[in-house]
């Protein structure tokens, strides 16, 4: 803290606003501003100060799992609330990075745009689309886009419903553009009989066998990711005979969030991503 | 795979695709990537606690959140129904304050802001109608802000800046007693303050115990409150000294805030290099993050949301911005709720128009530790407006315009 002599028009200390008489940066100096923050891009990882109140639930670690803020359907805002959650077995992948063009008086401007598929192979898919000047850019911000665009994938069963869900519920299909994907039920050992664009989406979200079917022009690899993802995204969405029972709905987060941890009772309460 | 990897084959594959596919000529989506507007320079608060408590006292001109207020002016405190929420009825709690001189007139040579808020949401959400409000007469506010400005020359500090180390103050307790007699010997600066509220330690106290005749309240309220938290047994006690710690936990934790220009921080933007194998991006985004147009609905107010992120992320821990120019514009977060020209009312004291001048961020919020419940604080920024021309009027401390812009209410 420096100490001054008064001014004539100024004023003590390091108000506001003072700046401008102060000729910008001389006044940081003396103090060393907040030089802790200069020294390394480490600390800025656990420097996440939360803006809304989802994140500071996750930053306090009252919220253990996405599927609480699946269940309440709470938008999920900022992207670190998903690193909090699962971001240690988070993938991802690259899928394509094209170049995009402007025609300015000044020939032409071009900006790569850069998809990205974020999952970790068990029930979670985010699809990030950015475009940018340059291509690193482009790549680090379609994966925080992923990250805010992750969904719950269910899985299902072909015929016996023993060990673990291997397979998508039932027949979905999805459709983006011209294209659309269509996916149905395959047996164990079947294996991902996809195109490899989407094949690389679904192993990214946990499904071991499916048979797919595509149409339309599938070159169009935005509309073909997006079209898979979207196929994805109804298989929560297609009422089958196990949710005819009522739910009873358990309190938000933003209630009591112990009330989370309540026994279900005769009503069947939708928690878990995998069925039994 | 990592990231970094992968990008460098694809940056082989991407002059090969260019040739034959996707050689796309966009439709004009402007999505501003190149008109980034940096605006006017901004300066930054961010909150540390503060290792010596006599650097919060009144007298070095503190910026500072939580705990009581550092009042600039210590005799002629706010009164009346400028104390209580016009919704509740409650007392305010003190938010923070910010030391904001404007070195162009002789008259703010000092001059302070004061934000005090109801901690209750249903108030915050009940003020939210009351702000939209045009009317003449005043809307009932749950959020007020004080301005209060002093000459060089004033009776209550002295023209010598503070020396900052200590001996500005009387070593004795908070503000909560009389300590004339003390500061005469030290600084020479006469020191009449006025008692505060022994609850609160933020208003004035002008009602006092009818039991002890010595504990001072501003508010019935908090005479209840503290009678029934321990004062119910020390009140017939002969020995009582008046002590600043039985001051409410119920206040916001106290810290001093500190400013920096956002123009340092741009700088290290440019530094930033991807580590070879990161998977899980930083905090850093040096170019916009509103292509959510791209993913599948384009939402004004997810584009705000964008930017506002991005802006924000050059300094996670802001918790206030700072711009007094006449083309400042504050930095929303959401798109719908903003003020239009004629939603803001000019001064009510000299009729002038009022503009921005800083805005607290919800990191705040974090740092006090709030709870998170269903009703609990949380706002997405409060804006507030300012007099053009600081002006001066009879009352000490006069009342500003404060805007809040709540986010919208998600399922249950």
């Amino acid at each position: 803290m420096e100490e001054r002599p008064p001014a004539e028009r100024g004023s003590f200390g390091r108000g506001f606003g003072g700046r401008g008489d102060r000729g910008g940066r001389g006044g940081r100096g003396d103090r060393g501003g907040r030089g802790r923050r200069r020294s390394g891009r480490k600390e800025e990882e656990e420097k996440w100060v939360p803006v809304t109140k989802l994140g500071r639930l996750v930053k306090d670690g009252k919220i253990s799992s996405v599927e609480q803020i699946y269940l309440h359907s709470l938008p999920i805002k900022e992207y670190q609330i998903i690193d909090t959650l699962i971001g240690p077995i988070l993938k991802d992948e690259v899928m394509k990075i094209t170049p995009v063009q402007k025609q300015t008086r000044a020939g032409q401007r071009t900006r790569f745009k850069a998809f990205v598929v974020v999952g970790d192979g068990n029930g979670h898919v985010g699809l990030g689309v950015k475009c940018a000047k340059e291509v690193a850019t482009a790549i680090r911000g379609s994966i925080i886009l992923a990250k805010l665009s992750i969904i719950p994938v269910r899985r299902g069963y072909w015929g016996n419903k023993i060990g673990k869900p291997h397979t998508v519920p039932c027949k979905v299909t999805g459709k983006c553009g011209s294209v659309t994907v269509r996916m149905v039920p395959a047996p164990r050992g079947a294996g991902i009989v996809a195109a490899r664009v989407p094949k690389k989406v679904l192993q990214f979200a946990g499904i071991e066998d499916v048979f797919t079917s595509s149409r339309g022009s599938t070159k169009t690899l935005g509309n073909f990711v997006k079209a898979t993802f979207d196929c994805l995204l109804k298989t929560y969405g297609f009422l089958t005979p196990d949710f005819w029972k009522e739910t009873r709905f358990i309190r938000s987060p933003f209630q009591e969030y112990t009330d989370l941890l309540a026994k279900p009772t005769s009503k069947v309460l939708i928690t878990e991503v995998h069925e039994d | 795979m990592s990231a970094m990897g992968d990008s460098t084959e694809k940056l082989k594959g991407v002059h090969i695709s260019s040739l034959d596919e996707d050689d796309e000529v966009e439709e004009v989506v402007e999505e501003g990537d190149d008109s980034e507007e940096e605006g006017e320079p901004v300066t930054l608060g961010f909150l540390e606690k503060t290792k010596n408590h006599w650097s919060l006292s009144r007298h070095v001109f503190p910026s500072k959140a939580g705990g009581v207020p550092a009042w600039l002016d210590p005799v002629n405190l706010p009164s009346g129904r400028s104390c209580v929420c016009d919704i509740c009825e409650e007392p305010l709690q003190f938010l923070l304050q910010i030391y904001a001189p404007i070195t162009e007139k002789e008259s703010t040579f000092h001059r302070t802001l004061f934000v005090f808020m109801c901690p209750s949401m249903s108030c915050l959400l009940r003020d939210q109608h009351e702000q939209w409000k045009r009317g003449q007469e005043k809307p009932s506010r749950s959020v007020k802000v004080f301005r209060c400005q002093l000459p060089c020359s004033n009776p209550f500090y002295s023209s010598e800046a503070p020396r900052n180390d200590g001996t500005d103050k009387p070593s004795g307790s908070g503000g909560t007693t009389i300590d004339c007699a003390i500061a005469l010997r030290s600084t020479r600066i006469p020191s009449i303050e006025v008692s505060l509220c022994n609850w609160c330690g933020t208003w004035k106290g002008d009602k006092v115990c009818s039991g002890c005749k010595r504990t001072k309240y501003c508010s019935h309220k908090h005479q209840v409150v503290h009678w029934r938290s321990g004062h119910k047994i020390d009140c017939q006690q002969l020995s009582l000294l008046v002590d600043s710690s039985s001051i409410s936990n119920a206040l916001w934790p106290e810290y001093e805030m500190i400013n920096d220009d956002e123009s340092e921080y741009d700088a290290e933007v440019s530094d930033y290099n991807i580590p070879p194998n990161s998977l899980v991006s930083t905090n850093k985004m040096d170019d916009t993050m509103n292509s959510l147009l791209d993913i599948f609905e384009v939402n004004s107010d997810k584009k705000c949301w964008a930017s506002f992120q991005q802006r924000i992320a050059r300094a996670p821990e802001q918790v206030l911005r700072y711009c007094r120019n006449a083309s400042a514009k504050p930095l929303w977060p959401m798109s719908s709720g903003q003020p239009s020209k004629a939603d803001i009312p000019n001064c009510c004291y000299c009729g002038g128009p009022s503009d921005f001048e800083f805005q607290i961020l919800p990191q705040l919020l974090f740092y006090f530790g709030v709870k998170n419940d269903a009703d609990s604080l949380d706002w997405a920024t409060i804006v507030v407006y300012t007099c053009k021309s600081s002006c001066e009027a009879s009352m000490a401390y006069k009342e500003e315009f404060p805007w809040v812009q709540l986010y919208p209410t998600s399922a249950i």
